[in-house]
């Protein structure tokens, strides 16, 4: 805590005016700055700095902050929103309420077959490398789940594509994939069937998308995503059947709705 | 470096009534969450804004922010922190869209060079005050990104524990960080030598 001229450090300085030292430190801190001029000056020109800081930084926002209350209705509608597409649904990464897990476990079948259809190339098995891109989720692990939900309350609700994943699931999906060790930053957890589609809150309806994909990326799965959604709100596709493409081979019903075996840079 | 936010706030509960009826659960749920968007939306975007991000940016990722929190909250997660917590998924939101948007953001949403509200009102105060403006946006604009998320973090109220959670580093490593840049502020605006 002391140099060796012995005066105190800005470190030891800061630490007691922000109130983030022991009390034994404190103490010590205390006692120091009784006996010696530097270091009471020294803690000064660190509080003025403070009080420069805090007086320019508040006072550069003072009158550019927009008004908060679009923002607030519409986190007001959005939360009502929420309530009338999922009046009863609990928590959504446990206590399921017992229809709902009929429905994921009735989901998860159906698409699980499907997977098992899927030619072999497609799977992944085993551990990966630490690098390894993921461009279509293991069948096994990630069948999809969707949410029970028809397609009017699937289209009136909110297009949400990038709900937050806690972190401890995420881990479980990276481990489950065999790339625990892998950078978190490397991977975008992502939904199998998007919620925009009904898809739900559950560890077989996240796989670990990489980043570092070049064609089949997130981007591109967006575009399908959203695609989807709209065929399904005009009624040009059934919601289940939506379902079952984007879980079934996410990059094979791209091609089959963009018409093309390339993603198409326009719809990315 | 008091902004005027309490650990209180950070750490607010539900009333108990409020836990038996899922409907008066669900209503009271929202209403906490909208007052924590009132306590706390102004200091996210403050932060946000102050990393380079437009506006319209930062209001998308604290919508984003504060239904992660609706939901986080509904599913019976822990309440400690939450002002600790909000500011870790601003954060990483606003990472992760920056990352996919491969943006390199320069300090500029929020500190510029002519929009600071200037109090004094003889012309000389109004020269001082331009003066140490200048200097100080010239030293925050040379941080580190690291130093100056700590920096701002600090200036919304953080405490050490907090920062080091949304910025994952140590708390050792964020107290240097304040201590480092509170330094080159102290020299700066003292000999003005920019």
């Amino acid at each position: 805590m002391k140099r060796e001229d012995p005066h105190l450090s800005d470190q030891a300085l800061l630490s007691d005016i922000d109130g983030e030292v022991s009390a034994n430190e404190e103490k010590q801190i205390r006692a120091h700055l009784k006996a010696c001029w530097k270091c009471r000056v020294r803690r000064d020109e660190l509080e003025n700095a403070i009080s420069d800081f805090v007086h320019f930084h508040h006072g550069q926002f003072e009158t550019k902050l927009p008004s908060a209350e679009g923002p607030r209705a519409l986190l007001k509608a959005h939360l009502a929103q929420l309530a009338i597409t999922q009046p009863r649904q609990p928590a959504p990464w446990a206590n399921l309420s017992h229809q709902l897990r009929w429905a994921l476990a009735i989901t998860a079948c159906c698409v699980l077959v499907l997977g098992l259809l899927l030619p072999q190339g497609v799977r992944h098995r085993g551990t990966r490398s630490l690098g390894a891109i993921v461009s279509i989720p293991d069948s096994r692990l990630t069948p999809g789940a969707a949410l029970l939900m028809d397609q009017r309350e699937v289209c009136t609700a909110p297009n949400i594509k990038n709900k937050v994943v806690p972190a401890a699931l995420q881990r479980k999906v990276l481990e489950e994939y065999g790339i625990s060790g892998a950078e978190p930053r490397a991977y975008e957890i992502d939904y199998l069937i998007t919620p925009g589609l009904g898809g739900a809150d559950d560890i077989h309806n996240l796989w670990p998308q990489s980043y570092s994909a070049t064609a089949w990326n997130a981007d591109v799965k967006d575009a399908l995503e959203d695609r989807l959604r709209e065929m399904v709100c005009n009624g040009n596709l059934t919601l289940t059947q939506a379902q079952q493409e984007i879980a079934g081979n996410w990059i094979a019903a791209y091609k089959k709705y963009f018409h093309t075996d390339r993603p198409v840079p326009e719809a990315r | 470096m008091s902004s005027g936010l309490t650990d209180v706030a950070a750490t607010r509960t539900l009333a108990a009534s409020s836990v038996t009826d899922p409907g008066n659960r669900r209503d009271r749920l929202e209403e906490e969450v909208v007052a924590l968007f009132d306590e706390f939306r102004d200091p996210l975007l403050r932060y946000l804004s102050g990393s380079g991000a437009a506006f319209p940016d930062c209001e998308d990722v604290i919508q984003e922010t504060f239904f992660a929190l609706f939901q986080h909250l509904r599913g019976g997660k822990s309440r400690d922190n939450l002002r600790g917590w909000l500011f870790r998924v601003a954060h990483n939101l606003a990472a992760k869209r920056y990352h996919r948007r491969r943006r390199d953001l320069e300090l500029t949403a929020g500190w510029t060079e002519d929009s600071a509200v200037d109090p004094a009102p003889s012309p000389e105060g109004q020269a001082v005050f331009s003066q140490t403006r200048q200097r100080l946006l010239a030293v925050v604009k040379a941080l580190p990104e690291l130093d100056r998320r700590c920096l701002f973090l600090r200036a919304e109220g953080l405490r050490y524990r907090e920062i080091a959670g949304v910025l994952n580093m140590s708390l050792g490593a964020v107290s240097l960080s304040l201590a480092r840049t509170l330094g080159r502020i102290a020299r700066r605006t003292q000999q003005g030598d920019l």
